[in-house]
């Protein structure tokens, strides 16, 4: 297996601002990578230093072994920014044609824009693109190359549900392959079911890095449940083995655990005054909201 | 190279289409040649030449300044702003690769406008030279161009001040360069301000082959001290948008 992307104790400083916090991370190749973390965490900046966009402050980054602003490490990798705009005054199938251009083993026009849909529009001037179809043809654009790793930073930020849809197939594809992805997104669902590895950031430092099930179990979680009769002992209840909280609206009560099974053993063989049981997987959503508002509280 | 020279391509069809290229940077040169040279009768003897052939040069470089300042210049502070220069910085295309072609389209842009006015001289007031003449002046405007592109590059540095800067530059240079008026028909201070300009030392050498005379190794050291000067003011400039970028 080879390295993609290797970062030791990488800082970004901007001014006061610590945007990137001595970050380590490596990636091999086949993987796909999700980069989660709130607005402002510093997952754009950890990317442009991957690309050799923006210099660390400190640390060392290395794209494919090698530096990350060598332009021949560029053949080999497709990506999408944030806020980008295309030139005026060339259509849609020729900004496509002039990035291929700038590759040894450009994909075909017609597959790129079939890809992106936007086979319809390929005459239409590329900066009159509405907001969804520019981000598309960004996609085309990222993978005019035939890269074998791509960074995409919020890729579906402005498309309808179609687009989407048909974009995670085309990275779903990409990623059969055997390719590598590097993803920022806050379709957590969608890193979900696409990444098979999790970082999380918040306030420019990880706070955590896993396959996405562990994360879930370790930070999500299940929640367990019912409608509590009068006789139900809330402090027993609290003090149960896993039960890592307890919320109560009227008499709905919600319990969350590490260990739904027990729990439920439990609140049956001791014949609890409960009913209408229901058990909930913890999610993605479910485990990023209390590992972040963790890191919020020990910062 | 594949990068730099599809840039260069697409660089230029985007330049064919544009409109303002062709009304103003092309445009102004001609319709001016026709104004001033019809004021003044073509016959007019100037310079140990023909106001016909010393207005040709003036306007010739009137549009190579203009489209190196316009074309290269605002267009390139418009690519960084939008964000599309970084995002070209994350494909093979290095930042060199993007220079090169730059400066390949500014080249080709600049031939294309000296041998338009040259052409719309040619044909409206008969001016015709020795075939070396011709190439002469057409070298010496081409090459001699280069400075403009440090000051293009220059103010494409310059954000959001680049269009009214590059407009201002561009007249001014042009008119106290004597691309206007000839300097000769200007007061004296007008005559020692001019010399001190690049856009007068630009256009001199050609004015002195259509007299007959050859170039002067004053004209290149004062066109290299500007660009001298362009490329330090570029340096600096990135320099503190580099150092902003890291507050
Ligand atoms: N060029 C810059 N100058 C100053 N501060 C910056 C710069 N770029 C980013 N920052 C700051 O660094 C921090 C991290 O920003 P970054 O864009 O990496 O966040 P992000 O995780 O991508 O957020 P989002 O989800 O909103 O895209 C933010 O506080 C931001 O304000
Ligand atoms: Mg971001």
């Amino acid at each position: 297996m080879s390295t993609v992307i290797e970062m030791e104790n990488v800082s970004k400083v901007f001014g006061k601002k610590r945007a990137v916090h001595s970050m380590s991370f490596a990636m091999e190749r086949g993987h796909s990578v999700a980069l989660l973390g709130p607005n402002g965490a510093g997952k754009t900046t950890s990317i442009a230093m991957m690309l050799g966009l923006t210099k660390p402050t400190s640390g060392r980054v290395c794209l494919f072994s090698g530096d990350p602003k060598s332009a021949t490490s560029h053949e080999r990798i497709g990506v999408m920014l944030q806020e980008v705009s295309v030139p005026p005054r060339l259509s849609v199938r020729e900004t496509i044609d002039m990035f291929r251009g700038f590759y040894p083993k450009p994909l075909p026009t017609d597959r790129l824009l079939q890809v992106s849909g936007l086979t319809e529009d390929q005459k239409t001037m590329a900066q009159k693109l509405s907001g969804g179809k520019m981000r598309r043809l960004q996609f085309a654009l990222a993978l005019a190359g035939d890269p074998d790793v791509l960074f995409l930073d919020e890729p579906t930020v402005g498309m309808d549900v179609a687009s989407r849809r048909t974009f995670w197939d085309e990275v779903r594809s990409f990623l059969r392959a055997g390719k590598t992805l590097m993803l920022t997104t806050h379709d957590l669902q969608e890193a979900d079911m696409l990444a098979d590895r999790i970082v999380v950031m918040q306030n420019g430092a990880v706070i955590a890095d896993a396959p996405p099930e562990s994360i879930k179990m370790q930070f999500g979680g299940r929640t367990v449940s019912f409608v509590a009769g009068p006789d139900i002992d809330f402090e027993r209840l609290r003090m149960l083995p896993d039960v890592t909280d307890v919320q109560t609206v009227g008499r709905q009560v919600t319990v969350r655990t590490q260990n739904s099974d027990a729990l439920l053993k439990t609140l049956i063989l001791e014949a609890w005054d409960i009913r209408d049981i229901q058990v909930h997987g913890g999610g993605l959503e479910d485990a990023f909201v209390r590992l972040t508002a963790e890191g919020g509280e020990s910062q | 190279m594949r990068a730099t020279l599809t840039y260069w391509k697409y660089e230029l069809i985007r330049t064919l289409r544009d409109r303002r290229f062709f009304l103003l940077t092309l445009g102004m040169p001609v319709i001016f040649y026709f104004v001033f040279i019809n004021q003044q009768g073509g016959a007019l003897r100037i310079a140990g030449t023909f106001w016909s052939h010393y207005f040709m040069v003036s306007m010739a470089s009137f549009g190579v300044v203009g489209s190196s300042i316009n074309t290269l210049g605002v267009r390139l502070a418009a690519e960084r702003q939008s964000g599309w220069v970084r995002y070209l910085r994350t494909t093979p295309l290095s930042s060199f690769g993007y220079a090169i072609a730059k400066i390949l389209t500014q080249l080709t842009l600049s031939l294309l406008i000296i041998l338009c006015i040259f052409l719309v001289a040619h044909f409206s007031q008969n001016v015709s030279l020795s075939g070396g003449e011709w190439l002469t002046i057409t070298l010496w405007l081409w090459i001699g161009s280069l400075p403009f592109a440090a000051l293009g590059v220059f103010i494409g540095l310059t954000g959001n001040a680049a269009q009214p800067l590059g407009t201002l530059m561009y007249l001014v240079a042009s008119m106290l360069g004597g691309l206007w008026t000839p300097i000769q028909a200007l007061p004296s201070v007008m005559q020692t301000i001019a010399k001190w300009t690049p856009t007068y030392h630009y256009a001199h050498p050609a004015w002195r082959i259509l007299a007959g005379q050859s170039i002067q190794a004053s004209d290149i050291l004062v066109l290299l001290g500007w660009t001298l000067l362009f490329l330090i003011g570029s340096v600096a400039l990135q320099r503190r948008i580099d150092t902003k970028v890291q507050m």
